[in-house]
């Protein structure tokens, strides 16, 4: 399968990037670790008149602790960084897991954190080859307006899949977009929309450059688990994420998210209050997989039915909550 | 699309190639350079049959341009195929292993394995077999269900520690 | 001494520093000068008539050559003569989602690719059937006209007395079981390269050579000749590196036949390589199964009688199916003692990519409900499952009841040894709670007796040259496709003469070199071609040996070979040093100097200095292979030898319907134990081990042994685990590397083999099967250790963990238990699940025909409203 053309750009800095996204950014895609972009480009799910591959900017990669103010994570960064960075193991234990997940080995040594956070959503009838699409009609995220997954509606249900920001929402993390204007901050529950063809808040001619994770939440305990068919390569058919503020005593804070059951990764609403000030047990972690469930809305856009996910949303959010109250 | 002038470095050689920018650096290595070593397997970056080292790195040339690989300001990156990883005329430690324990059958992901594997041995010369299962987890084999190639992989530590 | 000097040696395949180090070459590594890409265009329609093709858009197009459709090669071919219902190109009709349409020959890829989307076709939508039950009872649409109500084929066998036999039991157990569909995914796309000669005296195209990924290169050959109406003299084939197979290459695939017509026309050559999306429509994978199981036991466990009725959900062409549907009731027999089978088998024709042969060829569904309803009679009569095995064995040698010949039986032995080092009689039933074992049997055909094409004509032929400097050349059909049947050729030639495998070249697979071998398939490679290696061998041997005991003064039957060296029995045996018995120091360079090398190089003993030295010479006790080889020649000429095997005509079967299918000259056995853990909280299984003993007559390669064996295992517990096919409405939902789960290194378990060897009085040194027989046995093995762990029976395979926490659910009669599997219960499947989503609504879809299942279902959903 080949690539459709375009043309190629290639800054070297953030500066240059920031140019081309303000002269092409309305025909212009990001290209950083592809794992992503190029096989869908290959199924011609996109084909942009600009491909700008920003691997060469130094300046948004790697990972850097700011003394007392949290820690800095270039969007460039491979997952394997993540996976491996230390601190990032030390301190903010769920995002470590998560990274960890991600995808095979291969693929983690060139996706990139940012790529990950601005993962495409996906569904089994739109990640497919521009002639198998065609064979049953186009769908509302791609060149039509059916939704083979909840017929007749409007809305597209595509299940945001990527494994680090639900770990990411549990620490509070923050992004750092540049555009033609400038610098902006979001924090990354205000990233999200929720509406699986427009997945994010990022304008044509922005791009995501860093990701910070505040000091508050450094040394939580946490703890990531995935649902998925082999040990390794796939995407999550659902994900738990948990993290806990904890010393000793009770809950002191916490955050739970869910991935790839809605079109974005959500917060669980209601975990922190079912765990805060409460000593972690069997009960405790089943109340939190109760209302976890109760927010993921997975539907048929992948392998296992949906009633089969959301079971494991509610068992897996269990489990995870008991393992991150164990973990380091 | 107009075809660019590009300069790759592959296995320590540099290259001038004609390329349009749209082309997969397995395309090239495959078509261009004749190094038909990496396979492709599979068209959505999930088998590993192409993988290649760059910078050291194990990629997907599959899901890599030849143009982020090429030279601009900055030296070109360093590319190693199967081809590369071992001097012609001799087999490395682990392509005679894989060899001697049926780590290969139909041989189509060895290649992909071979780079895998050194990657994980220049990274890690004693890996447990936990490091290796994970190691190897990007790499779809469909003959082996992959228990030859630890006893292979084994073997070629053994090897090149008996070497040294 | 050792009995045998090469083979029983654990040695790498003769090919394999051509994988390991990239250098070797499969079909899409070749490039010929002036080489065009094609590039095929599919029906996005699961039935529909062509009304009109229009290309003029595509040929327009800069760097399109040509456009090759239908009419270019109307020629009807299939790969049994009595299915020949497929053509190059769809001809009229299209039958499945991905039926091929037409093909652009371009300059480059990204050029056909592009001109596929200005192809024009006109279609007029017909009814499609998607589920073989309702597809049986089509009263029109049918989709092969000749085929009325889409049954490819029915058989009703009867053996003994089934209704006896039933009478006769003190229990009877009858359920049905589900297989869900599988296919090969070899890594390797398809890929076939086609290039036309022109012909020095006509100035016309005249001779064609094709290099395909192919397991069949003489099949191709055969079928290439029909569709292009040349002779099969003007046909070259070559098999280059073949990056797996595992039944998938073992037909003639639509792109091979499109290559060469394409390159006819295009006038150059021409090279397709699948994407792994037409891979997976290529597809003629193991079909998804209906089986219909009823056993009768006696109380002593004793086996009285069987019954099954089985429904394959064939795809839109016969391809092999009919061969699998006669399998799936044949290999009832041969493993157990079975006095009354009756078999009602049916092969039903779906609007879906066509089935055909995957490694286990028709047995393995078959053999999941059987070995899983045997586990559960010996639960009722309170029996061992081993011991229930161990008291319906055959007592070879023997003639079952469906008229198979069973000689080497080594089941009894594997059950022994699985039994032994799994552990099975200390820790079955003593393990952590929701952990389990489980056993099963399974066995396959070592070739099949009757080839496709019904004739005397040997299965397999190999020739042996052997020139003046000692190097033997072995031409064989043999297809290497990583099984590493290059390696056994030269291993039971090396074994004959006394060599080593240094000296071996072996030329395969090319049909203007090699002589006839009709495939790599039904494991009938190692006992058929091997057999007549050894007797190609045996024959170049016989000219060495009368050649040598002339000049030796003794009887040719006191001619020993040996460790490269020929000797006079009764002298001392020379001291052994290899393949190297004339060496001389290599000729180093390196210095600058140059060094007189005349008379010895190498090993070589050049013709000038051997007849000096032979005239030197009187009578002599031994000799090198070469000197041999030399007097030989001188004695006969050219040195060559020939042999070559056609399957007994005892073990041919018997003269009923369909008897042709199940007969082989001998069966392989398998014994597997599994052990696996049960989440029972998320359904998620986790198999730890595998114990798996394989009757393989007599190993000649046992690392390679152990490859296959272990690597049947492996595929089996890819499909008793996570890979599925999955279909909704003709769709194939996931046809990639990606969402087909092949399993990964991550959960895919230790396998352990045990090697049981039977010596076979038939196979080359004993030898049998060992690439198939143990897959079947993986399935129910681990089908039983979840039983033994969780006690639920799963007759619904993969073993998803959404089936499986469903049936955990429905057993403790949980309220919606079955929420997650749409309503059907895994424990008692009726019929085959589709993919959830929709294909059509409020017309707004896919034109599809208003008969399609998928507006009728989803007309009906619409009704009760979305969700």
């Amino acid at each position: 399968m080949s690539l459709p053309s375009f043309k190629f750009l290639r800054p070297r800095t953030l500066r240059q990037a920031v140019d081309y996204l303000a002269r092409h950014g309305d025909q212009l895609m990001v290209l950083a670790g592809g794992t992503d972009l190029l096989p869908s480009m290959k199924q011609k799910l996109f084909t942009p008149a600009y491909l700008m591959d920003i691997r060469g900017i130094e300046e948004i990669q790697g990972i850097h602790v700011r003394p007392g103010a949290g820690m800095e994570i270039g969007a460039l960064t491979p997952l394997s960084a993540v996976e491996d960075s230390e601190s990032i193991r030390r301190n903010y234990r769920v995002l470590h897991e998560a990274a960890m997940t991600v995808a095979s080995p291969i693929l983690r040594n060139m996706g990139t954190l940012g790529g990950n956070i601005c993962l495409d959503t996906r569904c089994v009838w739109y990640n497919q080859s521009l002639q198998w699409r065609r064979s049953c009609g186009f769908c509302i995220k791609k060149d039509g307006d059916l939704c083979h997954v909840a017929p007749g509606g409007k809305f597209c249900w595509a299940a945001f899949s990527g494994d680090t920001p639900p770990a990411l929402l549990c620490l509070g993390a923050e992004l750092e977009i540049v555009g033609p204007t400038g610098l902006r901050r979001v924090a990354l529950k205000d990233f999200y929309t929720k509406v699986g063809d427009a997945r994010m808040k990022l304008e044509r001619n922005e791009m995501l450059t860093r990701i910070f994770l505040p000091e508050a939440s450094s040394g939580w305990k946490g703890s990531y688990m995935k649902l998925r068919i082999r040990g390794s390569i796939d995407y999550p058919l659902a994900g738990v994420a948990v993290a806990l503020k904890k010393n000793g005593g009770p809950v002191e804070a916490a955050r739970v998210a869910v991935t790839a059951v809605n079109p974005a990764p959500l917060l669980v609403a209601g975990a922190e209050n079912a765990l805060v000030g409460k000593q972690v047990d069997e009960h405790v972690a089943a109340v939190v997989g109760e209302l976890a469930a109760k927010m993921a809305k997975p539907l048929t856009t992948s392998a296992l039915t949906p009633e089969y996910r959301r079971e494991i949303v509610k068992v897996y959010t269990k489990r995870a909550v008991l393992a991150a109250n164990t973990s380091n | 699309m107009r075809k660019e002038l590009i300069e790759l470095r592959v296995n320590g050689r540099k290259h001038e190639l004609a390329i349009e920018p749209s082309e997969l650096l397995l395309d090239v290595l495959r078509q261009e350079l004749d190094l038909t070593g990496s396979k492709r397997g599979c068209d959505d970056s999930s088998c590993g049959a192409c993988t290649v080292l760059v910078d050291g790195v194990p990629t997907l040339s599959c899901t890599m341009l030849a143009m982020s690989c090429a030279a601009d300001e900055q030296e070109a990156l360093e590319i190693t195929t199967v081809e590369g990883i071992a001097d012609h005329g001799a087999l490395a430690a682990i392509q005679k292993a894989y060899g001697d324990w049926g780590g290969a059958q139909c041989g189509f992901c060895t290649p992909g394995f071979m780079i895998t594997v050194k990657a994980l041995l220049d990274r890690n010369p004693e890996p447990s077999e936990d490091d290796i299962r994970h190691a190897l987890s990007g790499n779809l084999c469909r003959c082996t269900g992959y228990t030859q190639m630890y006893q292979a992989i084994k073997a070629a530590i053994e090897a090149e520690q008996e070497h040294r | 001494m050792a009995e045998f000097s090469v083979i029983g040696k654990r040695i790498a395949l003769v090919d394999s520093a051509g994988k390991t180090t990239g250098q070797g070459k499969y079909a899409d590594d070749l490039q010929l000068p002036g080489m065009l890409t094609g590039k095929i265009l599919h029906s996005p329609y699961p039935h529909a008539k062509i009304k009109k093709i229009d290309a003029s858009k595509a040929e327009a197009v800069e760097g399109v050559v040509c456009v090759v459709t239908g009419p270019d090669a109307p020629n009807k071919y299939g790969i049994l003569p009595v299915g020949h219902d497929e053509t190059a190109l769809a001809v009229e009709k299209v039958r499945y989602v991905g039926d091929n349409v037409a093909c652009v020959v371009a300059t480059s890829e990204a050029i056909a690719e592009r001109a596929l989307e200005l192809i024009d076709v006109e279609y007029e939508q017909l009814p499609a059937w998607f589920d073989p039950e309702d597809s049986m009872k089509a009263e029109r649409d049918w989709i092969h006209p000749q085929r009325p109500n889409n049954i490819e084929k029915d058989y009703h066998h009867v053996f003994g007395d089934p209704d006896k036999g039933f009478a006769e039991a003190d229990v009877v157990t009858e359920h049905r079981y589900i297989a869900g569909e599988v296919t090969h995914a070899a890594m390797e796309p398809h890929c076939t390269l086609a290039q036309f000669e022109i012909d020095s005296q006509t100035g016309q195209p005249g001779r064609l050579t094709v290099w395909s990924s192919t397991q069949v290169p003489y099949y191709l050959q055969h079928k290439l000749s029909i569709v292009l109406e040349m002779p099969m003299q003007q046909i070259r084939v070559i098999k280059p590196l073949v990056g797996g197979g595992f039944g998938g290459k073992s037909e003639v695939i639509p792109l091979e036949i499109i290559a060469a017509v394409a390159a006819r026309k295009a006038k150059a050559p021409v090279k397709i390589t699948y994407t792994r999306e037409e891979v997976f429509w290529a597809h003629r994978g193991r079909p998804r199964t209906i089986i219909d199981l009823k056993i009768g036991a006696k109380k002593d466990g004793h086996l009285t009688s069987v019954a099954a009725k089985v429904i394959q959900d064939g795809g839109a062409y016969c391809s092999y199916g009919v061969v699998t549907i006669l399998y799936s009731g044949a290999l009832l027999g041969a493993l157990y003692d079975i006095p009354n089978i009756r078999y009602d088998g049916y092969r039903v024709l779906t609007n879906k990519p066509a089935c055909g042969a995957m490694r286990g060829h028709g047995t393995v569904n078959v053999r999941f409900a059987f070995e899983s309803q045997l586990d559960e009679i010996a639960g009722q009569l309170e029996i061992d499952p081993a011991e229930i095995r161990r008291i319906n064995l055959l007592k070879p040698p023997c003639v079952t009841v469906n008229n198979l010949r069973v000689q080497s039986y080594g089941l009894p032995e594997c059950i022994e040894k699985v039994i032994e080092r799994s552990g099975w009689g200390e820790r079955r039933g003593k393990l952590p709670p929701a952990r389990g074992m489980g056993m099963a049997c399974s066995h396959y055909v070592s070739g099949a007796a009757n080839s496709i094409i019904r004739s005397d004509m040997p299965h397999s032929t190999v020739n042996i040259k052997i020139d003046r400097d000692g190097g033997v050349v072995v031409y064989t059909g043999a297809s290497d496709i990583g099984q590493g049947s290059d390696t056994m050729v030269a291993q039971i030639v090396a074994e004959v003469l006394g060599i080593g495998l240094g000296r071996i070249r072996v030329i395969a697979a090319d049909t203007d070199l090699t002589p006839i071998d009709i495939g790599s398939y039904s494991s009938r490679v190692t006992f058929m071609n091997g057999n007549a290696s050894l007797r190609s061998a045996e024959d170049v041997k016989k000219k060495i040996v009368a050649a040598a005991a002339l000049k030796m003064n003794c009887a040719p039957e006191d001619v020993i070979m040996r460790d490269d060296r020929v000797w006079k029995r009764g002298t001392a045996s020379p001291a052994t040093n290899g393949a190297g018995a004339e060496h001389t120091a290599r000729a180093d360079t390196s210095g600058g100097s140059v060094r007189e090398v005349s008379g010895r190089v190498e090993g070589q003993t050049l013709r000038g200095s051997l007849q000096q030295k032979r005239k030197d010479e009187g009578p002599k006790d031994q000799m090198s292979f070469e000197e041999a080889v030399v007097s030989a020649i001188d004695f006969t000429g050219a040195l060559s030898g020939t042999g070559s095997y056609a399957p007994p005509k005892d073990a041919r079967g018997g003269a009923f319907k369909g008897a042709g299918v199940g007969p082989s000259p001998a069966y392989s056995y398998s014994a597997q134990v599994a052990e696996v853990s049960v989440d029972e909280e998320t359904g998620e299984v986790k198999v730890h081990k595998v114990w798996a003993a394989h009757d393989c007559g007599r190993a000649l390669n046992p690392v390679s042994v152990e490859g296959q064996v272990i690597g049947s295992v492996w595929m089996g517990l890819g499909q008793a685990m996570q890979e599925e096919m999955v279909w909704k409405d003709g769709l194939l939902m996931n046809p990639g590397m990606l969402e087909y789960k092949s399993p990964s290194a991550t959960e895919s378990p230790e396998v352990e083999c045990i090697i049981v060897e039977s010596v076979d009085p038939e196979g080359p040194f004993g030898a049998k099967e060992a690439s198939e027989g143990s897959l079947a046995a993986t399935i129910p093995a681990i089908a039983n250790a979840i039983y033994n762990a969780v006690g639920v029976r799963l007759r619904e395979a993969p073993f998803t963990p959404e089936r499986v926490l469903a049936a955990l659910k429905a057993k403790r009669s949980e309220k919606k238990a079955l929420e997650m599997t749409r309503g059907s219960d895994p424990s008692s499947p009726t019929t085959f699940r589709e993919h959830g989503g929709s294909l059509w609504f409020k017309g707004k879809g896919p034109q599809r025909h208003e008969d399609d299942p998928s507006r009728r279902t989803n007309q009906a959903e619409t009704a009760a409203g979305d969700d």
